[in-house]
């Protein structure tokens, strides 16, 4: 196994020498929401407490290190952190009200969901962090604000933010701390039965995910030059950041990298052979058709349905 | 710190080898008369919404910008460029920021040397840095956010980039602000009234705070004789807006200023209709809701003599008149307006561009796009289209238009006013 | 505080509250029997709206009286979710439903793109502008009529739930889907047309809703958030949980809108469900946590 990832690394690191500018950034936004994903991984897919309001710590991180950055200079390489850990402040409250009230399964998609929509209305009502307008951020090229002139560089930093998180996945994993998580997915009474402090270890997923996912706000943020409440809070967001490891399984280290590879081609596809002709809105049909497709065909998701096909033939 | 571009034919060949190279092609299907063409073609790329929550006015962009260069096209397409004729490379954002990064970056790909977008204020800030990335001229046809083009001149001025390739031709939400307080106080004076308590309402998302705050802070620097006594703002968009309404009427206002969305003006007009206040008229400070075709059918007589202050197509010029015909029948029924009516008129400011910078190098495109003095628009300006330092056109002007018989007509300022205002509304 | 204007938002966001209960129905429905949480709620809704608009500009027919060909139209549409969509992953993780209800939703909304365009569409109805004045204080008429219509159709499915074989199947699937086919009933046929009556409230609660709330194709996504709130305040699967909840969500932001800024309502509906999941996180009406 270890040759194989490791040839795909020198791939991808080899990658953005040999192909184009559009194609660097369909990769750089596959390796983004394979990062988000793989965060979200660790408290939706591993622990299997489904969480649909990840957005509400992108708009966190990402409104905390632009805001430091335009109003104290600080540059966003340190605000990153900042803006991860007021992430983690919000996921540790939600985690606790949702856990200590033993919301499971639709109860706690909601309570998420509720929480991500009140930051995103305190923050569309909120002179200071610029309102519904929200925040615009000075396009400088400076790699000292976060910021590049060359589109590899963007790409090098998305694909050190997906392994490292795909690399603190798999050490979860391989841990007695994943195994705990696996359990309280499985069954969290006969964990509790076994003496394992599962609003603990719930809680410590939480804070872990909802950090990795609020760094990932400071890349949103001077990758795209703005930040709107509405896009940043809202549930559409939160949904591009489930989609891909659902798609690619759930609780598993692969899954968000491959949901993410599946599922951004397919919307480029879509987009570039159906956004042309005069039916605007045929090429999301296309999409929505697809992603049902996947849904039907690979019910467990891609990477166990992958896994299977490797066993079941034996070289 | 710039990077190169790619040489053309590099990125052309990575760019057949995946999926989107239909797109090209699809697009040259789609416009007959390139294929017939023997002369070298320009590649304009336009990004518009033209799905999602903003698909209206993003679809009305893409028209008016198809038929722009369908114009251009027919009338000799760029003279100094051996008559090239202008190919359409068409973006959908969906009014999502990656999605509009993506399909700027696709654009250019497929060969885009000029960019043209995008409406929404958030996708546009999006494109920004692709366009300096990769030294793509990017004219942005709408949106009012003030800081768009301001952030790029600033960036420059502090020698952090060298060009400014982002142009604007649309009035920022400061000098919104600015003409809807002005035209507001000469038609009270105008109309020998005084109208004394005027309450704000506004849609609480980007556009609607943009101009809500351009128009409070115009109206503090001005300091006219009426006040704005309660501003009340709605989640956009709403369900319901009649407590809103409810709470407006409690501050027994003289005139409503609404600043809305379609969807939103369809709540809010039969609300105040039905509440029965007692107010001299309603005058919006500019926003689509007001004026379109499909609301004037929806809305009927809540629609009769409301006014707003918009950029609008100057109807006085015999050639808007037939531009507008014309884009009635395309769009099957639509009127043409600030939204078509801006995207056209930017077609044809890159058009002029290209005609005197002679090529599409992107730092000559620049040069032309500072030196532009175009007089040939379609909308009411207060002067030939220009750029200033910061790269808006200051004569990029609202005007202020009536619903009278049941029709959009200009009716200030006077010099382009195609029928006389009423205000107060008649009593019903 | 003006009292005019406290009493008249307490009118209006009470019988407003009619709309948000007809919104709730089908979601309480379909949850409760079928425990789908059906993301492409409000899209279908949506459906169901264009639907009445079409009847109503195409045929002259009243909303009040085309939201039955609604109701039917979606009726089948629901069936074909259950059996073409819904039944294939039974054993898949509970969130490739979620996953699978989403793109259904995308596909309708731009469905709804291609077919009816992007402007907002309202549905005009002799009703929508009629008014009766008490003082100072108005009643809308359309949202009187709305809300009779909300109670009616609440009482109606109570009966066929409580009263009819098909419905009493329904409820034993629902609270025990081993047991019912333990004595012999066909839970698939069961389950197919539970999907299909909570769809078909879902269209004729569009309908009826059309001559007062303005639609267009990406309404769908605001009008799920909403009824889900309401849903979960009411208690899931209750049906007269969907009716006080939706009174209930209408009223607090009515109230809203009066005291704080009217652009900060939905924190009050927010609040509201937050405090009800962690305090009776079964909702008002419902009977056990989930």
């Amino acid at each position: 196994m270890r040759p194989l990832i490791l040839l795909a690394v020198a791939i991808l690191a080899a990658l953005p020498w040999l192909v184009g500018s559009y194609l660097i950034t369909v990769m750089i936004f596959i390796f983004f929401y394979a990062y988000l994903g793989q965060a979200w991984n660790i408290v939706g897919g591993y622990a299997g407490q489904l969480s649909a309001g990840h957005s509400a710590f992108v708009g966190i991180g990402g409104y905390a290190a632009a805001l430091l950055s335009a109003h104290a200079g600080l540059s966003p390489w340190i605000g990153m952190w900042i803006g991860g850990s007021f992430a983690a402040v919000l996921g540790a409250v939600i985690g606790y009200l949702g856990f200590r009230f033993g919301l499971r399964g639709f109860y706690f998609v909601l309570l998420t969901v509720a929480f991500a929509e009140i930051c995103r209305v305190i923050a569309l009502n909120v002179d200071a962090v610029g309102g519904a307008l929200g925040l615009y951020i000075t396009f400088t090229g400076n790699a000292r604000q976060f910021q590049f002139q060359d589109n590899r560089a963007y790409y090098y930093v998305a694909l050190a933010l997906m392994l490292g998180a795909t690399a603190v996945v798999r050490a979860i994993e391989t841990h007695r701390f994943g195994a705990y998580l696996t359990a309280i997915r499985q069954d969290e009474s006969a964990c509790e039965a076994l003496g394992i402090d599962t609003l603990r270890v719930k809680m410590q997923a939480m804070v872990l995910s909802s950090f990795l996912t609020g760094v990932g706000g400071t890349f949103y943020a001077f990758y795209l030059f703005s930040l709107q409440p509405n896009a940043v809070f809202g549930i559409p967001l939160s949904v591009e950041i489930i989609i891909r490891p659902i798609v690619g399984g759930a609780g598993t280290v692969m899954g968000p990298i491959l949901g993410s590879f599946i599922l951004s081609p397919l919307a480029e596809i879509s987009r570039s052979y159906f956004a042309q002709g005069g039916w605007n809105g045929l090429h999301l049909i296309v999409y929505g058709v697809l992603l049902i497709a996947v849904v039907l065909f690979l019910p467990q998701g891609a990477y166990p349905a992958l896994r299977r096909l490797v066993r079941g033939r034996p070289a | 710190m710039t990077a190169r571009r790619r040489p053309e034919n590099t990125s052309r060949r990575t760019f057949l080898k995946t999926a989107g190279a239909a797109a090209g092609t699809a697009v040259v299907a789609g416009f007959p008369a390139v294929l017939h063409a023997q002369a070298p073609t320009v590649k304009i790329g336009t990004l518009h919404c033209v799905t999602g929550p903003l698909a209206e006015p993003g679809q009305a962009c893409r028209l008016g910008a198809q038929m722009a260069a369908d114009a251009i096209n027919a009338a000799g397409g760029i003279k100094s460029m051996g008559g090239a004729k202008i190919e359409l490379l068409l973006g959908d954002t969906q009014t999502k920021a990656d999605v509009a990064r993506a399909e700027a970056e696709r654009l250019i790909n497929a060969g885009a040397q000029l960019l043209m977008g995008t409406f929404n204020s958030g996708d546009t800030a999006a494109v920004v840095p692709v366009a300096q990335q990769r030294r793509v001229p990017f004219l942005v046809d709408i949106s009012a956010a003030d800081p768009i083009t301001a952030n790029v001149a600033k960036s420059v001025r502090d020698g952090q980039q060298k060009v400014q390739y982002v142009y604007r031709n649309f009035p920022t939400g400061t000098l919104f602000g600015q003409r809807a307080v002005q035209y507001f106080t000469e038609i009270f004076k105008e109309s020998g009234v005084s109208p004394k308590r005027v309450v704000l309402m506004h849609a609480n998302d980007l556009f609607g705070q943009n101009q809500a705050r351009g128009f409070q802070a115009a109206h503090k620097a001005a300091n006219p004789s009426w006040e704005i006594v309660e501003v009340i703002s709605w989640p956009e968009p709403p369900s319901d807006l009649s407590t809103e309404v409810s709470r407006a009427k409690a501050a027994k206002p003289d005139v409503i200023a609404p600043i809305t969305r379609p969807a939103s003006a369809q709540l809010l007009l039969p609300e105040i209709a039905k509440q029965r206040l007692d107010i001299m008229g309603i005058v919006g400070p500019g926003s689509p809701g007001l004026y379109e075709a499909g609301q004037i059918a929806a809305l009927k007589e809540n629609l009769e003599y409301v006014m707003a202050s918009n950029p609008w197509p100057n109807f006085k010029n015999a050639r808007t008149r037939q531009v507008a015909e014309e884009y009635t029948k395309r769009s099957g029924g639509k009127t043409f307006d600030t939204n078509s009516g801006y995207s056209y008129d930017g077609m044809f400011v890159l058009a002029d561009t290209l005609e005197r910078a002679k090529s599409t190098d992107p730092d000559t495109v620049v040069d032309a796009l500072k030196k532009t003095r175009f007089t040939g628009g379609l909308m009411v300006y207060g002067g030939p289209i220009m750029f200033n330092e910061i790269g808006d056109n200051p004569n990029a002007i609202p005007a202020m238009i009536q619903i009278l018989g049941q029709k959009p007509v200009v009716v200030w300022p006077k010099d382009v006013a195609a029928e006389k205002l009423v205000f107060p509304r008649p009593k019903r | 505080m003006d009292l005019t204007l406290v009493g008249q938002g307490l009118l209006s966001g009470f019988l407003f509250g009619g709309v948000y209960s007809l919104m709730a129905v089908g979601l309480t429905l379909i949850f409760g029997v079928m425990r789908v949480v059906n993301f492409a709620h409000g899209d279908m809704m949506v459906w169901g709206m264009y639907l009445a608009w079409l009847l109503s500009i195409r045929a002259g027919i009243d909303p009040y009286v085309g939201f039955l060909v609604c109701a039917a139209a979606l009726f089948f549409f629901g069936l074909l979710i259950q059996r073409g969509l819904v039944e294939r992953i039974v054993d898949a993780p509970h969130e490739m439903q979620i996953l699978l209800m989403l793109g259904v939703a995308l596909v309708l909304e731009n469905a709804a793109l291609v077919a009816f365009g992007p402007d907002p569409a309202r549905v005009r109805s002799p009703l929508s502008q009629a008014t009766v004045w008490i003082g100072p204080i108005f009643v809308d008429v359309a949202r009187l009529v709305t809300f009779g219509l909300a109670m009616a159709l609440t009482a109606a499915l109570w009966l066929f739930l409580a009263r009819t074989d098909l419905g009493r199947s329904m409820r034993a699937a629902a609270d025990n889907p081993y047991g019912a086919r333990v004595i012999g009933t066909d839970v698939r046929r069961v389950y197919a047309a539970a999907f299909g009556v909570g769809a078909a409230c879902v269209g004729a609660a569009g309908a009826l809703v059309s001559p007062i709330l303005p639609f267009q194709p990406t309404s769908g996504l605001g009008l799920s958030v909403t009824s889900f709130n309401i849903v979960i305040i009411g208690g899931m699967g209750s049906l007269p949980g969907a009716f006080v909840g939706g009174i209930l969500v209408s009223v607090a932001e009515s109230m809203g809108a009066v005291f704080l800024s009217p652009s900060m309502k939905e924190l009050v509906s927010f609040g509201l469900l937050i405090a009800i999941l962690l305090f009776r996180p079964a909702g008002l009406f419902g009977k056990a946590a989930g």
